[in-house]
């Protein structure tokens, strides 16, 4: 146990969070400080990227790489690095709001590509940072400063959303139960593709209707349940099982996981190695690009 | 006007799209070009696939005179359809040749004792050789070589190497269709271009500036396509075989933010497009700036606002990508003024984002981007890599301090990968570390400090890029002149040339022309523009670059050239308007 306490703190950077007491997001960052910890993954290797929101301050915590990018920009910022260099374990830490409402268009390009990226998603139904507005993923009827009068709008079903945009791995976990989900970011880091981690992350300050105790009766685990990975007509069927019932049964786990090759295993000059490795030009190179030119 | 310093004869090529006006310019700049001449081409074109009204000017000149501008008046035209009389008759000059098919166009409206009418069987002559009407192009041309005076040897030379790899009877057909047409011309070569038999490069600016970024090691360029800057992205798409990676992205949004994680990552990253899509780039540019990541960005304008004129070109956006972005951080802006200066910004862009962390915005348009010229040659040992302050451990113990504050504003940045040199770089604002001073900690004395501190590393970059650096001064042209034009970017060789047409008028005329346009020695340029008569002449509405000068230098630069009709200015036209302004002066 000792051992195990000494190698979390590799990964701590000793920057405290801003989250208020209870917030969702420390059970968060406690799955993914796991989740490092058990794969001995090379602190100077990973990149944690995020957003903006009270979500998007994971990256600091941690005393690896990270960019806190712009709200709603950390997917394409995460990929332009995994590109970059694919040697490197990136993940990247938003909420619902940067990756279902303003970033969304990204999640579903950056789902097709399948770069080798964990992106994790801490889903509150609310905008924190900003002080609780709705969300694309907000219950219909929620009420919020700019929903006043009850939210008319479906929400978005990002499982759903991500597995039809061609997402090879996508699970959802619950910051209540951070043993679970840590299980889910690890097998999240070794997929070889791109993997949705959509979590529960209550927000304690300003959505009072998704609580841990409106959670936890509700939420079903997967993998106790006869539940297929590998079979997509089931995984989209359990994708929207939570408004198909009206949110009385929510299934968390692994929902849908499917091996295609990745982006950079595909790509004609990523194929030859991670591009920051690869050499300048030699003179003759670049006379010949010119030569073309005569 | 005419020009009468050099010679050059200006052929324009014009039928519908789809009609191979474009390729048949091409070939046509290939055959000058083999042939030891200079050419320089440019298309003018529409949103659309088929039809419409379509040419490409072509201007070919003599081998020891370097060509300026696509040529103003038309010496040679070619006329594929009916619109093309009609819509460019307006153009000719004295004594113009005019090839048409007699059996397709009707050139009554043309006056026979002005002009010298070819009238060239195309179609009939091409399917008879070939069987593919296609070929009356090829028909065309070998009309258009025997005018110019380009030897016919050229043509099968250069046919031979084009299409040897589709079999003999293409480049036969080819060289048949070709000779007819080269015979229908009953006259002597109306023209006597110098020539010396040297190969010339021949490229376009946006070609050159994506093999300058290669020399200078750029292996990522994310863009989404946009007129005039898609040829980019295209030369990268061809070339990922060789070392080079493009993303086509989502949208301009995706473009920005993924060159900004790439080049964090230690690689020499760009993107590109048009203002259109700058305009959705501007939140991803200060973040760079914040991030102080090295990025290069391409803005190529077009005719604007919002959608504008698709292929027009303009020189509108200059303040925008100046201000672009909420803040204020250091970046650098600079405006390729030849094809073959695009080549050398195009790579020097990459040392000067890697020197001072900062973005570098190349304002290209699309008379550079598009329009291609024969280069007499490339210095490539004139490249040279600097990659800046790379830390590659921590010099410290305890956390690396990524923004670190130093005297020249200039902090070691490490990549991801490099033990003991982790930190996370922030767009809040931050403290040495890269941890935020922003959601907890703002406002509280030490940390209004650390904002204060910070705010003026970053910016204190300026003053060193500017003491550094010799390049952010105006060049000056013939500068014993009395009158000077001033102007910058795309704009800089026609003026040249108009400045040549005005001191033919008497009126000795120089050019002062800027490339890099931000930041500016501002002292230089005082003293470069002070007391002296000039003319502003720039492709906008509101002489942007007068207004830069004016709040960097408080001169005001009253007499202006403008254009803003989307049409390339050409030296005789910047001349037309100059002079009367000359004149003002001299009263
Ligand atoms: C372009 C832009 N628009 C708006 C904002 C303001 N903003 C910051 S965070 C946020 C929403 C945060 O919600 P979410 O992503 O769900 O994160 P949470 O705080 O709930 O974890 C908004 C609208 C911004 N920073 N940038
Ligand atoms: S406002 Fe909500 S989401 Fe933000 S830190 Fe507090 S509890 Fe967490
Ligand atoms: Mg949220």
């Amino acid at each position: 146990m000792v051992i195990e306490a000494t190698t979390k703190q590799v990964y701590a950077s000793g920057v405290k969070p801003i989250w208020c007491p209870g917030c969702g997001d420390y059970g968060v960052f406690a799955a993914i400080t796991k989740a490092l910890t058990d794969l001995k993954v090379d602190k100077s290797n990973a990149v944690i990227v995020s957003g903006i929101g009270c979500s998007s301050a994971m990256p600091q915590t941690f005393g690896t790489y990270g960019i806190h990018s712009l709200h709603g920009r950390l997917l394409p910022v995460a990929s332009g690095v995994k590109l970059a260099n694919h040697d490197l374990t990136v993940i990247g830490t938003g909420g619902d709001g940067d990756g279902y409402g303003i970033g969304v268009g990204h999640l579903i390009h950056t789902a097709r590509r399948n770069i080798d990226l964990t992106y994790i998603v801490m889903d509150n139904e609310t905008y924190g940072l900003t002080t609780g507005q709705t969300s694309p993923t907000a219950i219909m009827g929620h009420k919020t400063k700019s929903t006043p009068f009850g939210a008319i709008e479906m929400p978005v079903s990002p499982l759903a959303l991500a597995i039809s945009a061609g997402a090879t791995y996508v699970a959802r976990g619950f910051s209540g139960d951070t043993v679970h989900l840590a299980e889910l970011i690890k097998g999240a880091i070794q997929h070889k593709g791109f993997a949705l981690v959509d979590v529960f992350s209550p927000c304690v300050t300003f959505n009072h209707d998704n609580t841990y105790e409106w959670f936890r009766p509700r939420i079903y685990k997967l993998d106790q349940s006869n539940h297929d990975p590998s079979n997509l007509g089931a995984a989209f069927e359990k994708a929207v099982e939570d408004s198909q019932t009206k949110w009385e049964k929510i299934p968390i786990g692994l929902f849908y996981k499917t091996d295609r090759p990745s982006y950079e295993e595909l790509d004609i000059t990523l194929k030859n190695g991670p591009l920051v490795k690869q050499a300048m030009p030699t003179k003759e190179q670049i006379m010949r690009m010119l030569e073309e030119h005569k | 006007m005419q020009a009468n310093f050099m010679t050059s004869v200006t052929v324009r090529i014009a039928g519908a799209n789809g009609d191979g006006v474009e390729s048949s310019g091409a070939l046509l700049m290939k055959l000058a070009a083999k042939n030891g001449m200079q050419a320089f081409g440019y298309r003018g074109y529409q949103s659309i696939i088929r039809g419409g009204h379509v040419w490409f000017q072509v201007r070919i000149g003599d081998s020891d005179e370097r060509l300026r501008s696509h040529g103003n008046s038309i010496d040679v035209l070619i006329a594929l359809n009916q619109d093309g009389i009609a819509n460019q008759a307006s153009h000719l000059s004295e004594n113009a040749a005019v090839v048409y098919d007699p059996d397709k166009v009707k050139v009554d409206s043309l006056d026979s004792s002005k002009y010298r009418l070819v009238p060239v069987q195309m179609l009939e002559i091409a399917v008879r050789v070939s069987g593919d009407p296609i070929m009356r192009n090829t028909v065309a041309i070998g009309s258009a070589m025997k005018i110019i005076g380009i030897d016919f040897k050229i043509f099968e030379s250069v046919i031979t190497a084009m299409f040897s790899r589709k079999g003999n009877k293409i480049v036969e057909n080819n060289i048949k269709a070709a000779k007819e047409g080269f015979d229908s011309v009953k006259f002597e070569k109306m023209h006597s271009i110098k020539s010396d038999g040297r190969q010339r490069y021949m490229l376009d600016g946006n070609t050159a500036l994506a093999i300058g970024a290669y020399a200078s090691g750029c292996n990522f360029y994310s863009a989404y396509p946009m007129t005039p800057a898609s040829s980019i992205l295209h030369w990268f798409a061809a070339h990922a075989d060789r070392g080079v990676f493009f993303k086509q992205t989502e949208d301009e949004i995706a473009a920005i933010n993924m060159a900004v994680g790439a080049a964090n990552t230690g690689v020499r990253a760009m993107c590109g497009t048009s203002g259109g899509g700058f305009s959705l780039m501007v939140e991803g540019l200060g973040f760079a700036g914040m991030l102080e990541v090295p990025l290069v960005v391409v803005e190529s304008q077009r005719t604007g606002p919002s959608t504008g004129l698709p292929t027009k070109t303009e020189q509108g956006d200059l303040l925008f990508v100046m201000h672009a972005s909420q803040g204020e951080f250091p970046r650098i802006v600079v405006s390729p003024r030849s094809v073959e200066e695009a080549f050398y910004i195009g790579s020097e862009a990459f040392n000067l984002a890697e020197r001072y962390q900062c973005p570098v915005i190349i304002l290209m348009d699309l008379y550079i981007s598009e329009h291609v010229e024969t280069v007499d040659g490339f210095d490539i040992d004139a490249i040279s890599i600097d990659r800046g302050k790379v830390a590659t451990s921590n010099p410290e113990s305890g956390k690396f301090k990524r923004y670190l504050y130093t005297e020249d504003g200039i902090s070691p940045r490490s990549h991801p990968g490099t033990p003991g040199t982790e930190f996370v770089a922030p767009s809040d604002e931050h403290d040495e570390y890269g941890d935020l001073v922003s959601d907890a900690l703002s406002g509280i004395d030490r940390y209004v400090e650390v904002r204060r501190k910070m705010m003026r590393k970053r910016m204190t970059k300026i003053d060193t890029m500017l003491k550094n650096e010799k390049i952010f001064v105006p060049s000056i042209y013939k500068e014993d002149s009395d009158f000077f034009l001033v102007t910058f970017g795309s704009t800089t060789e026609p003026a040249m040339e108009a400045a040549e047409l005005l001191s033919g008028k008497g009126f000795k005329t120089g050019v002062i022309s800027f490339s890099y346009l931000m930041p500016l020695d501002k002292d230089k340029v005082r003293k470069m523009l002070e007391g002296r008569k000039l003319i502003d002449v720039e492709v906008n509405y509101t002489a942007q670059l007068a207004q830069v000068i004016m709040m960097n230098t408080g001169i005001e630069i009253e007499k202006r050239v403008l254009e803003y009709d989307g049409e390339a200015v050409t030296g005789e036209g910047i001349a037309e308007k100059a002079l009367p302004l000359l004149k003002e002066f001299s009263r």
